[in-house]
């Protein structure tokens, strides 16, 4: 525990806080995921104190992405592809953590006006539809996230302790979307937010990844071309070697 | 052991994708076929997006036949003539597919699709086979030239011999218009766009039913046509889906060359009505499963794909 708490000062003195509260500091260690080759997931450090009274909420939002929802339906006895819907601006990743189930600590209104409620999520929806129709669209697409593991929501998560320091294990899974990721702490006390502060880390591919990434993407004819070449290549090498040497 | 893979993002297991590759490699070496039907779903079940598995598997199966078509042209069962004309038709239809794909995945429509062409197809073509092979085997007639269309001359054979630009085959056998190759070429390279087959599992039994080239000629020939079909599909997918993995392909390819070498070998022993009867009941097995997907309900009746940028 002293070692962590002395990590903790010694990060706080060397960082700074990502934004500063008068109650409240937060600073995310390490402040950059690097994708590399041997890359299948990682953890995220929020580390920060807290001054005067209150509980604390601690959100992780991913860099939004665009997905398209279908749904399957029953065709007599077939169950096959119905309707699908582009889905917009969601953010690949949200996880909410608190020292306390987060709805006892703030009523709906204010859950809602500070984005801790997934219905208050800006998401767009294409082709444009009716209200229950986009609730229930919006629904499964909660529904899927959470199943996946991107939308958690974990009340007393967070252990403060006497001295007010905090820290929040943020998880990574192996499938995260590159980007910019924010954290934001609340302080709350008697249902009102009292203090905020914010921080963010970044997510990118590098290496051999980010370079096959980036050829794929910029110049994909050429790419695809040395790819199927290296391919046959590597395909008749392999298949060549073991007769040769029959 | 764990490696990502920078363009499905995310994380596999090298040692599993190889022991996908070595499975489709040996059924390769040994029916003639690419074995996407099997690698595309099973890409699907590890959680590879359906349109990277298809396009990876595409670039896979370019490796694939290029090292099984090297080992069965060095057993002299390559018909050049008739795999160079297939090829036509297939570079055809396969960039028709490309595109095709992509207003399928536009419409949310690409995994549906997939699904029923497998199941039609792998259904009947694999019904057509076991019965045809069963057949053989309880004649035990089997001389290396494929019998199942019957010593009755069929309409469509009729029909087909009366096509323009008749062309010998000369190692085959055979003697035909070169429209039919053409034409069946561009179909199989339609399926290969969108279901990532190589369309293996349709030309071997084409070759062996309708073109009555001998079983052991058509093997390497499906595998050196599938070399271009497979190639052409994997530089369109790349070029306009931005969906080949390189590294899920490679780890594939290291894996099929060793099935696919065993393959070959043991189908070198067997007689032709028994490696039919391999394809027939493989590609049963998987229609069925398709089927129970289509039969049992869903979990979740939604799903979640990432748009292409």
């Amino acid at each position: 525990m002293m070692r962590c708490l002395c990590g903790l000062f010694l990060v706080l003195a060397l960082h700074g806080p990502a934004r500063a509260d008068d109650t409240l500091t937060l600073v995310l260690e390490p402040s950059r995921v690097d994708i590399s080759a041997d890359f299948s997931g990682a953890g995220v450090k929020a580390i920060g104190s807290m001054t005067g009274p209150g509980e604390l909420i601690v959100k992780v939002l991913g860099p939004p992405q665009d997905v398209r929802l279908s749904r399957k339906t029953q065709l007599g006895p077939f169950w096959v592809g119905g309707d699908s819907i582009k889905l917009g601006g969601a953010p690949s990743l949200l996880f909410l953590r608190a020292t306390a189930p987060i709805a006892m600590l703030l009523p709906p209104a204010e859950r809602e006006r500070q984005g801790l409620l997934l219905d208050s999520l800006p998401l767009r929806l294409e082709p444009q539809l009716s209200p229950e129709a986009a609730s229930t669209w919006r629904k499964a697409y909660f529904e899927l996230q959470r199943k996946n593991g991107y939308y958690q929501e974990g009340g007393e998560a967070i252990k403060i302790s006497e001295s007010g320091q905090f820290i929040v294990d943020i998880g990574l899974p192996g499938d995260l979307q590159t980007g910019s990721y924010r954290v934001e702490a609340l302080r709350v006390s008697s249902g009102k937010v009292l203090g905020r502060t914010t921080g963010e880390f970044k997510v990118r591919l590098v290496g051999m990844e980010q370079w096959i990434w980036n050829a794929a993407h910029a110049a994909p004819w050429l790419f695809g071309s040395l790819l199927t070449l290296a391919a046959m290549l590597l395909g008749t090498v392999l298949s060549a070697i073991p007769y040769r040497l029959r | 052991m764990e490696i990502f893979l920078p363009i499905a993002h995310m994380d596999v297991n090298i040692v599993l994708i190889m022991l996908y590759g070595a499975l489709v490699g040996f059924l390769s070496g040994l029916v003639g076929v690419g074995g996407g039907f099997l690698i595309t779903p099973l890409l699907i079940f590890t959680g590879v997006p359906p349109i990277v598995a298809v396009a990876s598997g595409a670039a896979q199966m370019a490796g694939t036949a290029s090292g099984a078509s090297y080992l069965h042209w060095r057993r002299g069962a390559i018909d050049f003539k008739m795999g160079l004309v297939l090829m036509l038709g297939s570079s055809l239809g396969g960039g028709f597919g490309v595109y095709a794909a992509r207003a399928l995945l536009r419409a949310g429509q690409f995994g549906n699709a997939v699904i029923f062409l497998y199941v039609v197809l792998l259904g009947i073509t694999g019904a057509i086979m076991l019965v045809e092979s069963l057949r053989a085997n309880l004649r035990a007639a089997d001389s290396g030239i494929a019998h199942g269309a019957g010593a009755r001359k069929s309409w469509l054979r009729t029909a087909v011999e009366r096509l323009p630009w008749q062309t010998a085959f000369p190692l085959s056998g055979v003697s035909m218009s070169a429209l039919v190759p053409i034409a069946l070429g561009a179909a199989v390279g339609v399926l290969t766009s969108l279901m990532g087959v190589g369309g293996g599992f349709i030309m071997v039994p084409v070759m062996i039913y309708l073109l009555k080239m001998p079983t052991r000629i058509v093997v390497g020939t499906s595998l050196f046509q599938l070399l271009f079909t497979t190639a052409a599909v994997s530089v369109m997918q790349a070029g306009v889906n931005h969906s080949v993995d390189p590294i899920l392909a490679f780890i594939l390819i290291a894996g099929s060359t060793l099935g696919t070498s065993l393959g070959i070998r043991l189908g070198a022993r067997l007689p032709a009505d028994r490696l039919r009867l391999i394809l027939a009941l493989v590609m049963l097995a998987v229609a069925v499963k398709l089927v129970l997907t289509l039969l049992l309900a869903p979990d979740n009746a939604y799903d979640m794909t990432t748009e292409l940028h």
